[in-house]
């Protein structure tokens, strides 16, 4: 069961409906069964993941809250960080290491011994293994206690909004909601239903049209020019933003009604003016998680070597990020690429500041503007490599775009419109909320007519233009 | 070494990797409200701080230090105050 299928639009009013009719005390245990029976639709098997992470999180988490030995504390978090890793590295990476060294021994005309295994990626692995190994350190690093009930860390780590693809949420911030379950309000649930609804738009109409539109293209690169890969190219970071964005959008908004307030993912991405500012408007729960957990011990670990620290730093956290998308030298390459961005702005930081101050430049409109379409530019061109594919078809798109050009392709010109309708639409409500934010207010008017007219139109586009035969999320597979 | 002494030498360190001085030297000074003070140049002020006091932090330290009055009293710790 996916947020955009029919069954999800009957299971959540009725979870939402029963979860606030059984009494306070028990309200988690009726997430816990929400959650399992949402996962387990899936496929079942995929529950036995779910409850071993959090049974092994429950137990090492308490052993390393109950012992005052140091070297102990630190044996049980490696321990468990190791084991709950264990499933996430078998069942994403066995298959692609196993056929590279398949392929690389047949050239050689060796065979290998192994056949390859059929498995299916438990959806969701890598969301709730890193809540779990978030968890893990947090009590290690004294930051929260170890929770004495088991339901609540298996609630934490299986809580339906959150498990099929983030945000990837901290026990700090969990626990205590899942603890203490908040009365039925107004408020929160009329905001839960608005974002659901944005993210529903974001999802159905834009992500998806530019989604047909992108594969069209991508999936036969050989037959395009270099102007229309050029396009797809520059089209591709809205379909990533509009499907991870709306489908994060829909989850914080149905944990919002039911009383549970969730961090934001992404805040208006394609208005950040530099790589870095935007990384931290960029699937920020991701970005915050590596910063804490990865990029600052390694920092720490490297200090003596200052500015170059910072920079190894950033290379391995972006290299490893780029390997968690996929074991493929295309997302190595992805990583590296992030890497190198970051580490020039980090090298070069003190100098830009100074030549913006020389020259007043942080508010001239002309130099924002120039610096967001760079920064976009920058971020397309990389996601080529991010966009699981081979090398050698990345490296054919580039070769493409800088060699050949011609007619750009339309294919259905219904499918053009809609998508630039959509994105249109989307990219007004990101600039107004960047640039105006109590100005043209529409969800959140103080007209009454207003506002209702909007969440109809925004349904009626939905209905009209929404793709509605249940494409995939792109992030499911991570 | 007084208070005041580790309070004029973190000053020192702070103007010089953050290259300005738009900042009130309080105790409850946190790094949010310091411009300039983010992910990069925090590594970089704890490694100046180190090398100023010659002490040395560990990881869990740091963790824990939430403001500059934490930063000082763990410095004054360091340095047997």
């Amino acid at each position: 069961m996916v947020f955009t299928s029919f069954n999800f639009l009957i299971f959540f009013p009725i979870v939402a409906i029963v979860y606030y009719l059984t009494p306070k005390k028990y309200r988690w245990l009726s997430l816990l069964i929400a959650s399992y029976f949402f996962y387990i639709n899936i496929k079942p098997v995929f529950a036995l993941l779910t409850i071993g992470i959090s049974l092994s999180t429950y137990i090492f988490t308490k052993l390393i809250d109950n012992t005052e030995d140091e070297n102990k504390k630190k044996n049980y978090m490696v321990v468990n960080i190791i084991l709950i890793l264990l499933p996430l590295f078998f069942f994403k990476y066995f298959n692609e290491i196993n056929s590279s060294i398949f392929t690389l021994l047949e050239s050689f005309n060796l065979r290998w011994p192994l056949p390859e295994i059929k498995m299916i990626l438990p959806i969701g692995i890598s969301y709730y293994t890193f809540m779990a190994i978030g968890y893990t350190i947090d009590v290690y690093n004294e930051e929260i206690e170890a929770e004495n009930n088991f339901g609540i860390v298996a609630l934490f780590i299986s809580f339906f909004p959150l498990i099929l693809s983030g945000p990837i949420e901290r026990a700090n911030s969990m626990l205590p909601q899942f603890r203490e379950s908040k009365s039925p309000n107004y408020k929160m649930i009329s905001s839960g239903l608005k974002l659901m609804l944005w993210g529903y738009f974001m999802k159905l109409v834009v992500a998806d049209r530019v989604g047909i539109y992108v594969d069209a293209v991508f999936e036969n690169y050989e037959f395009h020019n270099g102007t229309t890969l050029m396009i797809a190219t520059l089209l591709y970071p809205f379909q990533v933003y509009a499907d991870l964005g709306g489908y994060s959008l829909i989850a914080i908004g149905v944990s919002k009604i039911l009383g549970l307030n969730v961090r934001e993912n992404f805040r208006r991405p394609f208005f950040a003016t530099s790589m870095s500012e935007f990384w931290r408007r960029w699937h920020m729960s991701l970005i915050t998680w590596l910063t804490d957990y990865l990029y600052t011990p390694i920092t720490f670990a490297v200090r003596k070597y200052k500015i170059w620290g910072i920079v190894i730093a950033l290379m391995i956290t972006f290299i490893i990020s780029g390997i968690w998308h996929g074991a493929s030298l295309a997302f190595v390459t992805w990583g590296v690429i992030q890497g190198l961005f970051l580490s020039t702005e980090a090298l070069t930081n003190k100098k830009k500041i100074a030549f913006e101050k020389k020259h007043n430049l942080n508010r001239k409109i002309g130099y924002i503007f120039i610096n967001i379409i760079i920064t976009y530019v920058l971020f397309a061109t990389s996601e080529v490599f991010g966009r699981g594919t081979d090398m050698s078809v990345a490296l054919t798109v580039f070769y493409k775009i800088f060699t050949t050009s011609g007619e750009i392709f339309i294919g259905t010109s219904s499918t053009v419109i809609y998508m630039f309708v959509g994105i249109l639409l989307l990219f007004l409500k990101d600039f107004t909320d960047e640039y105006y934010p109590n100005n043209f207010l529409l969800f959140e008017n103080k007209n009454k007519i207003v506002r209702i007219l909007s969440y109809s139109a925004i349904i009626i586009i939905i209905l009209l233009i929404g793709v509605l035969d249940g494409g995939q999320f792109i992030y499911f597979q991570f | 070494m007084n208070k005041e002494i580790i309070i004029d030498k973190l000053r020192t360190i702070f103007i010089n990797v953050l290259e300005h001085e738009d900042f009130e030297i309080n105790d409850e000074l946190s790094a949010g409200d310091v411009s300039g003070w983010d992910s990069l140049s925090h590594m970089l002020i704890i490694g100046e701080v180190e090398e100023m006091f010659s002490i040395k932090f560990k990881f869990k330290e740091l963790n824990k230090m939430k403001n500059l009055g934490d930063m000082i009293t763990l410095i004054g710790n360091k340095l047997n105050l």
